[in-house]
C-alpha cells in the first residue's frame, strides 16, 4: 500500500547531507561551539531575510517569546493578550514571566480577531501576542493600529511562519519583536531545538543580547539577570545551509496548497487566502464536522494525518486556575473540533497530493453526501454509476 | 508597406528591443553554459536521438504527474496526432473539439483523416460541457478539450459525457503543464495527455518538442512504434508508422528546465493574481472567471477588453507585447471552409475573438512593469 507519512525529515536530510556534514566538521575543527562564527553570520542573514535590523537566536522557540516579554519588562502583575487555538508555548510563555495570561477568540482565518482585543484590555495591560497559525500572517494592520491606540507592545508568535507574507512585508517584522522556532517540523529547522528573535530596536537588541548568555555584557561582567538559552554554531551552520533554501520550499509548499485547495473545496472548508496574503502553509488544515472519522479512514490508507491542536489552551487542566470555561471561546472551541492537517512538505511529489485528494474523494463518495455538481447531486438522487454488462464504460443509473 | 508578421509565437522575438515583451528566453537561458556543458557529453557519445536523456526525461514527467507512461515525441502537434492515431481515430471518424484554439490542434486531427466538429466554448475560454451533448454523432470518436492558456477544462463533466456516449477523450494540455483540475493533474484525465515544450510553452526546450502521458498500456505500446517508423526493433516494423522523437538534446534541456518549474509555475500565477488585482479596477476590462476547483498555471494572460485592436495598438506603441491569441476562430479560418461553418455558429467563441487581449505574464515580468501595464491600459481608456 502507498504510504503518505505526515513529515519525512529524512527526504530533507539526504538532498542536504553533503553539506550539512561539511559543516559540522568545519564547525567542529574551528571549536567554537557557542556562540560562534556561525551564530553571527546566521542571525545576520536572517534579520536581513525577515526585514528587521537585529536577529539574536536562542535556544528554542518558547525562550525566544520569554526573553522577548522579559526584554520588554513585562513581569508579575502585567497582563498580556494572546490565542487560545495556539500551541502551549505561547501562552507557557507569558505565564513564566509572571504576567497573566488572557485570552482572546480567533476568526474565521484561526488567527485573533482583532474586534475583540480591546473588550479584553485593561490598566494592566502590557502587550499583544499574535500568533500567525498555520504559517498565515494575523491581520496586522487591524492589530497595530489598536497596539498604537492603547500603548500596548505587539510581539509577534511567528514560530510557524517564516517566510509568510503580509501585505509584501515578511513575518516577524511588523511587531516590536517576534519569536521563531526552529523546531525539526518547522519550514526552516536545525536538527534539534532552535529559536530566533528579531527585533529592530536598539535597546532590545542589546538587552535580549546579555539575557539570552546570563545577563553576562563581557566574561566578566553581568549587568542583569539572565538565563542560558544559546543557539549551538552546529545549529547554526545547518540553519543557514536551509535559509538559503528557504524560498524555493516555500514556494513549493504554496503550490502543492493549491492542489489541494482546488481538490478539496468541493468537500470541506479549505484555507483561503486573501490576496495580500502569502501564507508559508506550516500546516494545511482542512475543517470538516467529522474530522476524526476521515482521519481514521486515511490512516487506514496510509495516509498519516494530524490534529493541532485537539485542547484549546483555556481547557487545558493546567489552565485551571487561569478560570476559564467551555464557551468562553466558541470560536476557538468550534475548530479544536474540526480542524484536520494533511501532509504537506517540500520534498511531497505532486502526485502524492493528488493520492491524498482521490482518498478524501473516496470518502465522501461512499458517504455520497456532501460533494456538490451534478454527480454528487445524482449520487444523493440514488443514482449510483454501473457498468454494463459487455464494456468497460457505463453510466448512471437507479439502484 | 511592411507586412505584418507576429501571428505566430516564432515572431515575438521581432520586438525583443521592447522593454515589456512576451519573449524571455534570452533571461531564461542565461545558464546556458551548463547545457551546453551537457550537450557536449552528448556529442561525445553521440547519442542523439531516442538517447538515455529521453529516458531519464520520461521518468521525470512520470513522476511529475503520476501518470503510468511518458512517451517523448517530436512537437505538441505530433502528440496530438499520435494519440489520435493510437486510440484508432482515422478516414470517416469525427472529433469534437473547441473553435478556440491555435491551428494545430485543429491540424492534428484532420491529419488523421478525421473530421473536426466544434462546439461552442464558456466564459472561461474553455469547452462548455452542456454545449458537447447535441454535437455527438453515431460517427463521434472523441473528444478533445484545451486546457486553454493554462486554465484545465471541467474534466469531470466531459468525462461523465465521453462515459456515456462511449467515446475517448484526449487532452490538448500544451498549455497546461502543471495545471490542477480537482487535484488532479491536467493530461492525466483522458487516454492521452498531449504537451508541448514549444519555446514559449511554461516548459521548454530549444526547437520544438512535445511528451504525452498515458496509462493505458495498450496506448502506450503503440505510441512506442508509432513514434519511431512502427519498429518494434532495428528490423522488424509491426505498423507503418511516423518519425516523431524527441531528441536528446532537447531533452537535455527539457530536463534542466523541469528543476527550474516550480518557481516559473508560481512566478506566473503570481503575475497573474497581480494583474487582476490591478485589472479589476478597470471596466473596460473583463477578466474571466477565477475557478476555485483548478489552479491554473498561466501560459496566457488572457483578458477581454473594449476597443480590442486600438488598445493593443496603443499598448504596441508603448512598448508593450500585447498579442492577440487569437483573432480568427478556427471554424472561420479559410483552411476550414470545406467543413460549411459560418460566422454567427459559434456566438460566444466568436466574441471572445473579437475582445481577447494577451498580455506579458512569464517570470521575468517584474511587479513594476504589471503597474506600468495597467497604468498604460488605464491613460487609453482616460
Amino acid at each position: 500500500m502507498r504510504k503518505i507519512q505526515f513529515v519525512n525529515l529524512g527526504l530533507q536530510y539526504r538532498s542536504l547531507r553533503s553539506e550539512i556534514l561539511a559543516a559540522f566538521d568545519r564547525v567542529s575543527r574551528q571549536g567554537a561551539y557557542v556562540l560562534g562564527k556561525e551564530v553571527g553570520l546566521f542571525e545576520e542573514e536572517f534579520a536581513d531575510y525577515c526585514g528587521t535590523r537585529h536577529a539574536v537566536s536562542v535556544a528554542n522557540g518558547s525562550d525566544a517569546l520569554y526573553l522577548a516579554l522579559i526584554a520588554l519588562g513585562i513581569g508579575a502583575g502585567d497582563e498580556v493578550i494572546t490565542v487560545p487555538n495556539s500551541f502551549l508555548a505561547t501562552a507557557w510563555a507569558i505565564a513564566r514571566t509572571g504576567a497573566r495570561i488572557v485570552f482572546v477568540d480567533v476568526g474565521n482565518d484561526m488567527n485573533i480577531n482583532p474586534a475583540l482585543i480591546e473588550r479584553a484590555c485593561t490598566r494592566r495591560t502590557k502587550a499583544i501576542m499574535p500568533v500567525h497559525l498555520t504559517g498565515r500572517v494575523a491581520d496586522m494592520d487591524a492589530i497595530l493600529k489598536i497596539a498604537k491606540r492603547r500603548r500596548l507592545h505587539v510581539v509577534e508568535d511567528a514560530a510557524q511562519a517564516v517566510g509568510a507574507r503580509y501585505h509584501g512585508q515578511y513575518a516577524g517584522s511588523f511587531g516590536v519583536c517576534a519569536g521563531f522556532s526552529l523546531h525539526p517540523l518547522k519550514n526552516l529547522h536545525v536538527h534539534g531545538d532552535g529559536g530566533v528573535i528579531t527585533t529592530s530596536n536598539e535597546k532590545i537588541y542589546s538587552t535580549l543580547i546579555q539575557l539570552r548568555n546570563h545577563g553576562l555584557v563581557s566574561r566578566d561582567i553581568c549587568n542583569l539577570i539572565g538565563i542560558n538559552s544559546r543557539l549551538d554554531s552546529v545549529q547554526a551552520a545547518i540553519a543557514r545551509i536551509k535559509l538559503r533554501r528557504l524560498e524555493k520550499w516555500n514556494r513549493r509548499m504554496r503550490f502543492l496548497a493549491g492542489i489541494y485547495s482546488s481538490g478539496l473545496s468541493r468537500f470541506v472548508v479549505v484555507p483561503e487566502e486573501k490576496r495580500y496574503e502569502e501564507s508559508c502553509y506550516h500546516r494545511y488544515m482542512i475543517r470538516l464536522e467529522k474530522r476524526d472519522d476521515l482521519g481514521k479512514f486515511l490512516e487506514n490508507n496510509g495516509i498519516e494525518t494530524k490534529v493541532n491542536y485537539p485542547v484549546p489552551i483555556h481547557l487545558q487542566p493546567a489552565a485551571k486556575s487561569l478560570g476559564y470555561r467551555r464557551g468562553d471561546f466558541p470560536v476557538a472551541e468550534k475548530l479544536a473540533d474540526t480542524i484536520l492537517s494533511l501532509p504537506l512538505y517540500p520534498e511531497m511529489k505532486d502526485p502524492d497530493v493528488t493520492f491524498v485528494i482521490e482518498m478524501i474523494r473516496r470518502y465522501f463518495e461512499r458517504r455520497g453526501s456532501c460533494e456538490k455538481g451534478p454527480a454528487g447531486r445524482a449520487r444523493r438522487r440514488g443514482f449510483r454509476f454501473r457498468r454494463s454488462a459487455t464494456s468497460k464504460r457505463g453510466c448512471y443509473a437507479k439502484a | 508597406m511592411k507586412k505584418e508578421r507576429n501571428y505566430l509565437p516564432e515572431q515575438y522575438s521581432r520586438t525583443a528591443g521592447l522593454p515589456i515583451n512576451h519573449n524571455y528566453l534570452r533571461q531564461q537561458f542565461a545558464d546556458y553554459a551548463k547545457i551546453l556543458k551537457k550537450i557536449g557529453r552528448l556529442a561525445q557519445e553521440g547519442d542523439y536521438t531516442l538517447g538515455k536523456q529521453v529516458d531519464e526525461f520520461e521518468a521525470n514527467i512520470r513522476k511529475l504527474t503520476g501518470s503510468r507512461h511518458a512517451i517523448g515525441v517530436g512537437s505538441g502537434t505530433d502528440a496530438i496526432f499520435l494519440s489520435l492515431k493510437a486510440s484508432g481515430i482515422g478516414n470517416g471518424d469525427e472529433v469534437i473539439t473547441t473553435p478556440y484554439t491555435f491551428v494545430a490542434t485543429i491540424g492534428a486531427i484532420v491529419a488523421t483523416g478525421a473530421k473536426p466538429v466544434f462546439a461552442d466554448i464558456g466564459e472561461d475560454y474553455n469547452l462548455d460541457p452542456a454545449l458537447l451533448v447535441p454535437r455527438i454523432s453515431a460517427r463521434t470518436k472523441a473528444i478533445l478539450p484545451v486546457h486553454w492558456s493554462g486554465l484545465p477544462c471541467r474534466m469531470d463533466a466531459i468525462l461523465n459525457i465521453a462515459r456515456q456516449h462511449h467515446l475517448s477523450v484526449i487532452e490538448d494540455s500544451c498549455h497546461g503543464i502543471r495545471a490542477y483540475f480537482k487535484g488532479k493533474a491536467a493530461g492525466t484525465f483522458g487516454l492521452c495527455g498531449c504537451f508541448s515544450m514549444h519555446p514559449l510553452k511554461n516548459l521548454n526546450v530549444w526547437g520544438d518538442g512535445g511528451y504525452i502521458v498515458t496509462d493505458s498500456d495498450e496506448i502506450y505500446k503503440r505510441l512506442m512504434l508509432l513514434r519511431n517508423h512502427g519498429l518494434a526493433d532495428r528490423n522488424e516494423c509491426r505498423i507503418f508508422g511516423y518519425n516523431s522523437r524527441l531528441d536528446s538534446i532537447q531533452a537535455i534541456v527539457a530536463n534542466h528546465l523541469l528543476q527550474k518549474i516550480d518557481a516559473i509555475t508560481k512566478a506566473r500565477i503570481d503575475n497573474a493574481r497581480l494583474y487582476d488585482e490591478v485589472l479589476r479596477e478597470i471596466k473596460q476590462i473583463i477578466i474571466p472567471p477565477r475557478r476555485p476547483d483548478a489552479v491554473q498555471v498561466y501560459h496566457l494572460y488572457i483578458v477581454r477588453a473594449e476597443r480590442r485592436d486600438e488598445l493593443q495598438k496603443y499598448l504596441l506603441k508603448n512598448g508593450i507585447d500585447a498579442k492577440v491569441h487569437y483573432p480568427v476562430p478556427m471554424h472561420l479560418q479559410p483552411a476550414a471552409k470545406i467543413y460549411g461553418y459560418k460566422a454567427g455558429d459559434f456566438p460566444v467563441c466568436e466574441r471572445t475573438c473579437k475582445s481577447v487581449i494577451s498580455l506579458p505574464v512569464h517570470e521575468f515580468i517584474t511587479e513594476k512593469q504589471i503597474k506600468t501595464v495597467a497604468k498604460k491600459i488605464k491613460e487609453f481608456y482616460a
